[in-house]
């Protein structure tokens, strides 16, 4: 780069200002992101295509970018096949109850972690943590057993208290952090003014932890939302399935219908776009205030 | 948000999840010992969007049985296929299984071996009867141990279906009927860019057609060894056949296992692959999804030993678990009824009941051919170990393909990996 | 159910380094620092407890069931009795050759995607963090594969990657880079690249959103100052813009490695494990062994091997990337 004279810190404050503000380097950088933004999209892209093809013209080459003939019959036959529309109520169900039990839980806990200090507090930390490296599938005959135990087969219930219980050790991590670093004046000055933890806990660190909330609700509610294996297990009455496996109904033994499978797909995607949309902004706050924090 | 409404907010959440959880799981109690009992039974009808099974059992089948029978009432779920072994298993462990199931034949000997299943001709007086009245080969597939787990609820067998364009455009007139045949169209149809046989894999269900009809074999009578029978000369010679025709490029490497290839349900149709082996619920689906296709149904191609299939289908099995065997037992019998297997067979599920099937075929004439071919059909191994025994067909089968190995090597291999299989329990 | 291939969604808009650097946050200058209460221990656990217990109960209780069900030959039947057979199942899982392939194939999708999704996830933040329009735009585009289902986007790529697929035909028949269709789901490697592709697109975002919370707290006075003496921008990024980033790159490469062993869905939609297990990884593996040939105690000592992996690589990232830190503080 170029070698600076003594003319001082303004002229390069001013030369910062002049590359930030567009030229050639800014082209270049909204090309390479472009086509970036293109390669994540394209394969979506595709899939809303194919939704709307019927069998014959699904795996056809050249591919067919635009569908021609169209048809909406896959969405219809998807919608009204299977009870699909109890399956998305079901799902919404428990996504939206695992997401805020899990956020209470998970916050209290967090809180607990990061503002006291209590015999074991890194001991009981490392143990929630290695929940994280356990794989589920390993877990699930056991977990079976105990939902049995526990008369939580075969019900909601029971799936959003073993979804919550998954969820702990993540969210609570991510929550830690934030919480930690929330600065000790502002709840210091409410200690003094007799404050117990609770009242801290509900008017200080949880408004402040907002964008950390948000992430983990964006994460609550997806990994809920497309829980395949544990909904298969305890779920045995189809009007209480959810929809990964009206998904996975789609593809039979013998043939696949593409546009079928895709145009469930793209229904069960909405919600989950719908909550990332909705919460997103708050990483634009939490991505800000820590540029602001410097 | 004012904190205050927010703390509202949240508990009113909390009791909206609550009640709605609560009415959800209540509607689970299950009935008292008096009034109806329902019964729960599993199944895999309505895989793949397919709604014509799902449509007899719910608006025929189902509500016939409950006029019948006023105090019982059926309900079914439809479990995704590949799951379904999954959803026993784990059933199993917690004791937490449905009353009946119709399971696929491979799973009856293994489950049944660990008392999952109940021993139907133990449990039910007019078993042998009813057992008579069945093909005997699909009868054979709930034997394990000296007792039966189940009776046979639907079979099928495999015939050469074949795309009537591909072969005229490749100047064919007719399916090849026999083994030279086949080979003798091959390249005409090389030439047209077509393959001249699919199938979408190596176990069991996809190669003992080639290697009965050699004059080969799978194992001795009493299913104990395969050393001597799967190695055969006759059986090689019915993989060799395909092996041929794989190293020349006329059978597509869906064969050995390539998921991205394309199936046979979407490549027939399309003029991909001139002929197949599948079975009788292709009509419907290719009904629906290629309407212009007019497929031609024929015999397996016959070699040395004839013209032989393979037969498939699936039995109902009761769980040695559920509470209510009498009733359970009642929707077996009605399984065997002219009224179920009547109803099943138009939808491409054939039935199992030797006198129905004449009926069957005035009835459903597209399955003539495969009444016919059940005749000299055989079923595969029906042993615990069933589901073992086709990944090693899969696994060691493969590399007389790819290349690696000879045919006769391989199936020695395949040999002496199955013996042991054939006699353990579990 | 909710830990396998979850942690790759996991996304902190706060700074990483206030998790994984330790307790607490650092010292305001010019303030005495907060020392946390230590009276109150009571209250700390009545906290802890709801969430604590319920993880206890449903988690760790089960985890430690399916490790001893590792050492049986266990019996899936309720009530009936099985075979104590000690480390049986561990000796066999060590002249197991598949099971010996799935670990390499864990191993080798590690290889495949974790780089590429730090460097490019870092990359596409450095593009995007500057206060540019229409920033926020393409921060939610490269987001919207996180956030998909994995069910969903293995059915995909699965589709993408068929022999008459996408990806052949821009390959094959428009870009003519090979020269013929390759059935990528067939072979070994093939199989394996065709997998890694969908973990690298469906991760890059996330990274990604990691790097950008980093980048913003990279300290702007001192990049001016670095430029000010004269270093150039790759002068720059070492000095300055790494070390600031340092904590969120040990927490994105751990958090990375976590989700590459548990990769389940994808290889299992996508090939199956196949053709003859030579795309199997170990969660697959364990899957077949478990559900498929009904051998729960094999399949348990699988996930335990599994998960002893995952511990002590994560434990060596942590112990290499603090000793580093400590060395250049």
């Amino acid at each position: 780069m170029s070698t600076l004279s003594a003319t001082g810190a303004a002229s390069q404050r001013r030369a910062f200002a002049r590359r930030r503000a567009g030229g050639p380097g800014q082209a270049a950088r909204y090309a390479i992101l472009t086509v970036g933004a293109a390669v994540m999209l394209l394969p979506f892209a595709y899939m809303l295509s194919t939704s709307f093809k019927s069998q014959a013209y699904v795996l056809t080459l050249p591919p067919q970018f635009i569908p021609h003939p169209a048809t909406v019959s896959n969405y219809t036959d998807a919608w009204t096949s299977h009870d699909f529309a109890r399956y998305f109520v079901n799902s919404l169900v428990v996504a939206v109850c695992t997401t805020a039990l899990s956020l209470l839980l998970s916050s209290m806990m967090a809180y607990a972690f990061a503002r006291f200090a209590f015999p074991g507090r890194e001991l009981l930390y490392k143990v929630l943590l290695l929940g994280l490296m356990i794989p589920a599938m390993m877990l699930i005959i056991p977990q079976f057993v105990l939902a049995k135990y526990l008369g939580l087969l075969d019900s909601l219930t029971g799936l959003v208290v073993f979804y919550v219980g998954g969820s702990l050790p993540l969210n609570t991590f991510l929550l830690r952090g934030f919480f930690a670093a929330i600065p000790g004046e502002l709840e210091q000055a409410m200690l003094v003014d007799g404050a117990g933890a609770w009242t801290r806990y509900r008017r200080l660190i949880l408004p402040l932890a907002k964008p950390a909330l948000a992430t983990a609700t964006i994460f609550t509610f997806l990994a809920s939302w497309d829980e395949f294996a544990w909904s298969l297990t305890i779920i045995n009455t189809p009007s209480k399935q959810t929809l990964p496996l009206a998904i996975a109904l789609f593809q039979g033994e013998n043939s696949t219908l593409w546009g079928l499978v895709f145009a469930a797909s793209v229904i069960a995607v909405v919600p989950v776009i719908v909550v990332f949309l909705l919460f997103q902004r708050y990483f634009v706050q939490g991505l800000t205030a820590g540029a602001v924090k410097g | 948000m004012n904190r205050r409404h927010g703390s509202a907010l949240a508990l009113g959440a909390a009791a909206l999840c609550a009640s709605l959880l609560g009415a959800c799981s209540s509607a689970s109690t299950p009935g008292t010992s008096s009034g109806p009992v329902t019964l729960t039974f599993w199944g895999t009808y309505g895989n793949g969007g397919n709604k014509t099974q799902t449509d007899a059992l719910n608006n025929t089948i189902i509500p016939a049985f409950e006029k019948a029978n006023p105090d019982i009432k059926i309900q079914y779920v439809d479990i995704p296929y590949d799951s379904m072994l999954q959803k026993l298993t784990t059933g199993a462990a917690g004791g937490q299984l449905p009353d009946l199931v119709r399971a696929d034949l491979g799973w009856v000997p293994k489950l049944g071996a660990l008392g999952v299943f109940a021993a139907l001709d133990e449990k039910m007086s007019d078993y042998k009867a009813l057992a008579a009245a069945d093909y005997p080969g699909t009868v054979a597939t709930n034997l394990f141990g000296g007792h039966y787990y189940g009776l046979p609820l639907d079979t099928n067998t495999r015939v050469l279906i074949s795309n009537p364009d591909a072969l005229k455009a490749a100047g064919i007139a007719a399916p090849p009927a026999t083994f030279d045949e086949l080979k003798a169209d091959a390249p005409k149809l090389a030439a047209k860019k077509v393959s001249a046989f699919a199938d979408s894999g190596l176990q069991g269900w996809n190669v003992y057609p080639w290697i009965w009809s050699a004059g080969g074999s799978v194992t001795n009578a009493d299913q104990t060894k395969a050393t001597g029978y799967l190695n055969s000369p006759a059986s090689v010679a019915g993989v060799q056949l395909l092996v041929d025709l794989y190293k020349s490029g006329e059978i597509p490497n869906l064969i050995t296992g390539d998921k991205g290839a394309t199936q046979t349900s979407d490549g027939l149709p399309k003029g991909q692959y001139a002929n197949i082996l599948d079975g009788p619920w292709m009509t419907g689906i290719w009904s629906g999804q290629y309407p212009t296709f007019k497929p031609v149904y024929s015999p397996v191609p016959a070699g040395p030993g004839g013209s032989i299939s393979v037969t498939g289908g699936e039995d109902i099995v009761m769980t040695s678990a559920s509470a209510h065997q009498d009733a359970a037992e009642k929707f077996i019998r009605f399984t065997q009824s002219a009224t179920f297997q009547l109803a099943m067979a138009k939808t491409g599920q054939m039935s199992v009941v030797q006198a129905l099937g004449d009926q069957e075929a005035a009835a459903s004439p597209e399955l003539a051919p495969f009444i016919k071919q059940l005749a000299t059909a055989k079923p595969r191994p029906s042993v615990p170990q069933a589901p073992q025994i086709d990944t090693v067909l899969q696994d060691d089968l493969t590399p007389a393909f790819t290349g690696s190995e000879s045919v006769q090597a391989a199936l020695d291999k395949a040999a002496a990996d199955i013996d042991p299989l054939l006699t353990e329990t579990h | 159910m909710m830990t396998a291939q979850n942690p790759v969604m996991l996304d902190s808009a706060a700074p990483a380094d206030a998790g994984a650097a330790g307790p607490g946050p650092a010292p305001r200058a010019g303030r005495a620092p907060w020392r946390r209460r230590t009276a109150p221990a009571r209250t700390a656990l009545l906290f802890l407890a709801p969430g604590f217990l319920l993880f206890l109960g449903l988690i760790v209780y089960p985890m430690v069931r399916a490790f001893q069900m590792s050492f049986y030959d266990w019996n899936i039947v309720a009530g009936s009795v099985s075979r104590f057979i000690g480390v049986d199942n561990y000796t066999r899982a060590f002249h197991d050759p598949v099971f010996w392939r799935a670990a390499a194939n864990s191993a080798v999708y590690m290889a495949f995607t974790v780089p590429p999704q730090i460097v490019l996830g870092f990359l596409v933040a450095a593009l995007l963090n500057n206060k540019a329009p229409g920033r926020a735009v393409y921060r939610v585009l490269f987001y919207l594969p996180v956030v998909t289902s994995w069910v969903v986007v293995s059915l995909l790529f699965q589709y993408l990657f068929a022999d008459s697929g996408l990806v052949n035909w821009m390959l094959h028949d428009v870009t003519h880079l090979t020269g013929h269709p390759t059935s990528w789901l067939a072979g070994r490697w093939t199989g394996m690249v065709a997998v890694s592709a969908l973990g690298v697109w469906k991760g890059v975002g996330w990274s990604m959103v990691i790097f950008l919370a980093a980048l913003q707290g990279v300290p702007k006075q001192l990049l001016e100052a670095a430029q000010m003496d004269g270093a150039n921008a790759w002068q720059r990024f070492r000095a300055v813009t790494l070390p600031a980033v340092r904590p969120a790159l040990l927490f994105v490469t751990v958090m990375l490695v976590i989700g590459g062993f548990n990769v389940f869905t994808s290889v299992l939609l996508m090939t199956g494990g196949g053709p003859a297990d030579s795309t199997q990884v170990l969660l697959t593996y364990m899957y077949q062994q478990a559900f498929k040939n009904l051998d729960f105690g094999y399949g348990s000592s699988i996930a335990v091997v599994l998960t002893l992996f995952v511990f002590v690589l994560s434990v060596v990232q942590l112990r290499v990337f603090r000793g580093d830190e400590q060395e250049t503080a």
